[in-house]
């Protein structure tokens, strides 16, 4: 099964380099060969799913050499090629097969320059995100991480709309920036690891990682008192990548005008997987990891959370322009997912997790919609199109479904994750909690209000010149509907139906989000081991936290840079003269062994060891 | 053990520098022919790259085994020139990348100067690999010079306009000041040991209290001054700019290039190395790590914000190479913060020899691939120019893009593992109190590269989102196109499969430590070399 993983992670690579070397590629046969692809990765995947065993705790699929997960790669340090999935990562790495099928359906009529390059790219960001779901070692992470980058810049840059190129560059650049210092975080991390685990291991394994710094015996590393505690410090390097990604309020800037500029098949990735990403990182690394900053910037975290849920709400009240409606929804459906998991109890953590997913199923499926009808009347403002409902029954029921799936009715997947959401926020604080749940009223205004303006009511359609709506009056559209959807009809016969390539891409959509709406409990005890575990670990490190006694802060944070300096200096004079007189067998005791006992001790310890 | 004798020395050094030596005379034929002889430029390209071939294989064939045929133990603490890991890892890359540059250059100099030109190369070539071997204060200087005195003949040789004249002259007149800056603090150096070579020295700074601190400092000031120079680091890089806009693009690429490596090779033979045996709390080491750290910070904002600023391409790569000469500067602080067992992770100075590689391919990548584009009747010169050139010229785009993503450390790039390690190293250099120190400069740093990104993105932006105006043309034949596609390959295949260049910067940087016989970070205890202090004395 390892070896079906990895090639699974990186046929659409194949794929994308078919497409792109393949000299004078028909448009027809490009789109074939894409899907093509993309199918045999989605079957892959399903066999993968069908041979997950709920009850492993640790990844599964993994090659595994002399006791490590993984091939290996650079030889040294030891970063190797290790992939495998738990349960948190299973459903992810599903949805992205899914959603690149529903993406290559929703972009198969509507693309039509340079088709190759577009599969090719979606392709290409398909095997980004595959690995970095499957990842488990965190360079690989981190490669596949900024990989994701490049194809989709492309894809918004070529294929976007008028404000493309500069939505790609700001979505990249925006990305980028956090990225880099998610990359310190996790490369602190590791040096972390290495200097004060015990035996001074260096990995870079992600499962390595997360028991060896839970063992950990360093007090400084047990305690988050302070904003430069080690815990803290990391979660903060780590959490600039991922809530840029994710988006939380106030990084969502670059959200709005990277999903409106995006094509569909962009948007579609980009809210239904690769915002994950950012939520997967921060449930894999800071919360996995650093558990304490994770405890310690709780209210941080949640006003963050809660602001962009309501915000995200509100602002997607506001909108007229549909996508741009989606997009905002994303804001704060994300905010709830952030808001779960940083409850950091079983409820909220299973919550985020099955509703990662389900944000995934409903927004792919809402831009997949909106895709459509953009589509067919190139236009997306809500005050120009209308009753739909009567023009294209199959669409109005996926995007009917999809918005009630999205707004947590109950009975279909929504709800499913932000019930357990709420209540586990509850738990930890009520405020935080109760200010949420308006969110998820707001959801519920602005989805319903928008079906009602698409689907409903009077028919309402576009001039296909684009030179606005049908001059509809007012009173004609409440006198007699009948007559101007009639009238409409006529200019408007060339509106294609419903093809069966997007239909193949919803379906599934749909049927997932039915099925874990009705029946969660299969979703969820896949998910449970690997979640589990993680809330294991915080609360050993919460209860150990605690009962150290109110731990001292780490001196270099309580210390201004000049009197660091000072000190330095002072220890650097004291040590040169004291090199004279002490024996020389303290200097070969390297500095490595000095951090394994010496710099671990308290801090209150070294100022005795400087005395002569 | 008695210290070998002067002959032995000499017998030893002369053997190492064979490749030197072949490089010089083959140099020192052109330019006395080119003054009786017409040939084509075709012919003096052709010669000076046989040359440079004949010194790969002097230096991996003829060298070691000569060496083992004599069979004697360098002495490390009399040795002038040494042919150690290091010096074997700089001499390889810098006479392959000599290969690249000739390639670029293979159609740029007139016929008539063609003898001086590709003579000039070599010897630049030669004196970069001296810098790389040099184990003794004056050779090192020589070495140096032998670099700077050849690159003002290239910059005069393409004179042309006033402007330049301006560039030539002005490089002219700096590297001069700098050349005596680094004399001045190479004297102190000498002073505060009493010996020119640098392994004694680094031997000395570890086993003997320094008489004189300030000596230390003042010669870690001056030499760092002097350096900082030839890498473009703050505050010794505004002449870049100029110059490189003032020079033809083959030079302005040699000097992005050569004097870059140049500099941070000898700032890891004359500070790093030879500080490296200190505590780290010395007083005199904590004040190079400040120094370094601000060169450092400095220089990765000041490259990156201004750079944002720039249109004209020469212009904008002078501020990018700025920008990564601060990246370099990150690691050199690392690398004095390391002790001899290194950070554990990375070396500083090894993250240094890995990045340098990284950035010659794509440096040098990406200036071939502008230099082969061309208009109809003027050259390629502002960003604006490139646009469209992803869908005329698909594989010169393709070549100049994955050189842009790598300089903007995407991965999985060459550039992106050079950034790793350096950022890598430096984050494990520091311990407890000092760490947090190390923990700023790495995020200054990350936050200028990733407004960096722009620039280079803008580039890819422009020959992607745009479309073409002018027709572009692309020249310079295969020379050209097979050193940008190997450079362009190169940078991709190191991404994917470091492992062998890493594993070779490590034992670089091993040896460069004054005491090569401790390593990694396995050993705890240190063995006194006793011998070579009666030598030394």
């Amino acid at each position: 099964m390892a070896i079906l993983l990895t090639i699974t992670v990186l046929l659409p690579l194949l794929g994308t380099l078919v497409l792109i070397l393949t000299p004078k590629l028909e448009d027809e046969a490009a789109r074939r060969v894409g899907l093509a692809f993309a199918l045999v990765t989605l079957a892959l995947t399903l066999i993968l799913l069908l041979g997950f065993r709920s009850e492993v705790k640790g990844p599964q699929f993994s090659f595994i050499r002399d006791g490590r997960y993984g091939l290996a790669w650079l030889g040294r340090p030891d970063i190797r090629f290790a992939l495998g999935l738990d349960g948190l990562s299973l459903w992810l790495f599903v949805l992205t097969s899914l959603l690149v099928i529903t993406a290559i359906g929703a972009s198969w009529m509507s693309i039509k320059e340079k088709v190759a390059a577009h599969f090719a790219f979606l392709l290409a960001l398909e095997t980004g995100l595959l690995g970095l779901f499957a990842s488990l070692d965190v360079v690989l992470f981190y490669i596949f991480f900024e990989f994701t980058l490049i194809p989709l810049f492309f894809l918004i840059g070529l294929w976007g709309g008028p404000e493309r190129r500069r939505a790609a560059v700001t979505f990249f650049l925006y990305t980028l920036a956090g990225s880099l210092l998610t990359l310190l975080g996790v490369i602190a991390l590791v040096v972390v690891h290495y200097q004060y685990s015990r035996g001074h291991v260096l990995t870079f394994s992600i499962p390595e990682l997360t028991n060896g710094l839970a063992a950990m015996q360093w007090k400084g590393w047990k305690s988050a008192g302070s904003w430069t505690s080690p815990q803290v410090l990391i979660f903060l390097l780590l959490f600039a990548g991922f809530a840029i990604k994710v988006p939380m309020f106030p990084f969502h800037t670059w959200l709005p005008l990277a999903h409106v500029e995006a094509p569909t098949a962009g948007s579609i990735l980009l809210a239904g997987v690769l915002l994950k990403v950012g939520s997967y990182g921060l449930l894999r690394f800071n919360i996995g990891m650093t558990p304490l900053g994770a405890a310690a910037l709780f209210p941080f975290l949640a006003t963050l959370a809660v602001i962009g849920i309501i915000y995200g709400a509100l602002a997607a009240l506001a909108q007229t322009d549909v996508k741009r409606l989606v997009a905002f929804s994303s804001v704060s459906h994300m905010g709830f997912v952030v808001l779960g998991m940083f409850a950091l109890n079983s409820t909220g953590l299973d919550g985020s997790s099955i509703q990662m997913l389900n944000h995934g199923l409903t927004t792919g499926a809402l831009f997949a919609c909106v895709g459509m009808i953009y589509e067919r009347y190139h236009t997306r403002d809500l005050t120009k199109i209308g009753g739909l409902w009567n023009r294209l029954p199959l669409l109005a029921f996926f995007l009917i479904l999809a918005a009630l799936g999205s707004a947590a009715v109950p009975g279909l997947n929504g709800f499913v994750g932000e019930f357990p959401i709420l209540v586990g926020t509850f738990e930890r604080s009520r405020r935080a909690a109760v200010l949420g749940a308006t969110g998820m009223i707001l959801g519920a205004c602005y989805l319903l209000w928008m079906v009602r303006k698409v689907i409903f009511g009077p028919l309402l359609e576009p001039m296909h010149s684009g030179e606005g709506a049908l001059p509809v009056g007012e009173g004609a559209v409440s006198a007699g509907e009948g007559a101007v959807s009639a009238g409409d009809a006529s200019t408007h016969a060339t509106v294609p139906p419903v093809g069966w390539h997007e239909i193949a891409g919803l379906t599934p959509l749909m049927v997932l989000i039915v099925a874990i709406g009705v029946y969660p409990r299969p979703f969820l005890e896949q998910m449970g081991p690997a979640i589990a575990r993680i809330d294991e670990n915080v609360q050993t490190q919460r209860a150990e936290a605690r009962t150290l006694a109110p731990a001292p802060p780490l001196k270099s944070g309580a210390m201004t840079p000049g009197a660091r300096r000072a000190a330095a200096m002072s220890k650097g004079q004291s040590t040169a003269k004291g090199k004279g007189a002490a024996p020389k067998s303290a200097a070969p005791a390297t500095r490595k062994q000095q951090t394994g006992q010496a710099g671990p001790s308290s801090p209150a310890a070294k100022p005795l060891e400087k005395r002569p | 053990m008695n210290p070998p004798s002067s002959l032995a020395t000499f017998e030893q050094t002369a053997l190492v520098l064979i490749p030197e030596f072949i490089l010089l005379a083959t140099a020192m034929a052109m330019m006395t022919a080119s003054a009786f002889i017409r040939r084509p430029r075709r012919a003096w390209c052709a010669a000076s790259a046989f040359a440079l071939l004949a010194a790969l294989m002097a230096l991996t064939i003829t060298v070691p085994s000569l060496l083992a045929l004599r069979g004697q133990e360098t002495d490390l603490y009399s040795a002038v020139a040494l042919n150690d890991d290091l010096s074997f890892y700089a001499r390889i890359v810098l006479v392959l990348t000599g290969l690249v540059v000739i390639a670029l250059a293979h159609d740029e100099p007139a016929d008539e100067r063609a003898g001086e030109f590709f003579g000039a190369l070599l010897m630049i070539n030669a004196g970069a690999m001296l810098v790389a071997t040099a184990n003794e204060l004056v050779f090192l200087f020589v070495g140096l010079e032998l670099v700077s005195m050849p690159t003002y003949l290239l910059l005069y040789l393409s004179r042309r306009t006033r402007a330049t004249q301006e560039a030539a002259i002005k490089y002219f007149l700096l590297s001069i000041f700098a050349s005596g800056l680094l004399l001045y603090g190479l004297t102190f150096l000498y002073g505060a040991a009493g010996i020119s070579n640098l392994k004694a020295i680094g031997f000395f700074f570890d086993k003997l209290p320094m008489p004189q601190a300030q000596l230390g400092l003042l010669a870690v000031v001056f030499v760092l001054a002097g350096l900082c120079f030839r890498v473009t680091a703050v505050p010794l890089h505004f002449y870049a700019p100029d110059v490189y806009q003032g020079s033809p693009m083959v030079v302005a690429a040699l000097l992005s290039w050569v004097p870059k490596a140049v500099g941070f090779l000898a700032i890891v033979r004359v500070l790093t190395a030879v500080l490296a045996a200190k505590d780290g709390a010395d007083p005199l080491l904590q004040k190079a790590i400040w120094l370094s750290w601000i060169i450092a910070a400095a220089t990765m904002i000041w490259g990156n914000f201004v750079a944002l600023l720039q249109d004209d391409l020469k212009r904008l790569l002078a501020y990018s190479s700025i920008a990564h000469a601060g990246y370099l500067m990150v690691g050199v602080t690392a690398a004095f913060a390391n002790d001899r067992h290194g950070g554990g992770v990375y070396f500083g100075s090894e993250s240094i020899f890995f990045y340098l590689v990284a950035y010659a391919l794509m440096t040098l990548g990406l200036f071939g691939g502008l230099i082969s584009l061309r208009f109809k009747d003027r050259a390629v010169e502002t960003v604006d120019d490139l646009a469209g050139l992803g869908w005329t010229h698909p594989w010169s785009a393709l070549g100049l893009s994955i050189c842009l993503l790598s300089l903007s450390g995407i991965p999985p790039l060459a550039g992106f593992w050079g950034k790793f390690q350096i950022f890598a190293s430096l984050l494990a250099a520091g311990q407890g109190d000092e760490s947090g120190l190390y923990v700023v400069l790495a995020v200054i740093g990350m936050l200028s590269a990733a407004v960096g990104a722009y620039y280079y993105l803008r580039l890819v932006v422009v020959m992607y989102f745009r479309s073409s105006k002018e027709p572009i043309q692309v020249r310079g034949g295969w020379p050209i196109a097979a050193a940008v596609g190997a450079c362009a390959s190169l940078t991709v295949i190191l991404g994917l499969f470091s492992s062998s260049l890493s594993s070779a910067a490590h034992a670089a940087a091993k040896s460069a430590l004054p005491n090569p016989s401790v390593s990694g970070s396995q050993v705890a205890t240190t063995p006194v070399p006793a011998a070579p202090a009666e030598s030394a004395f």
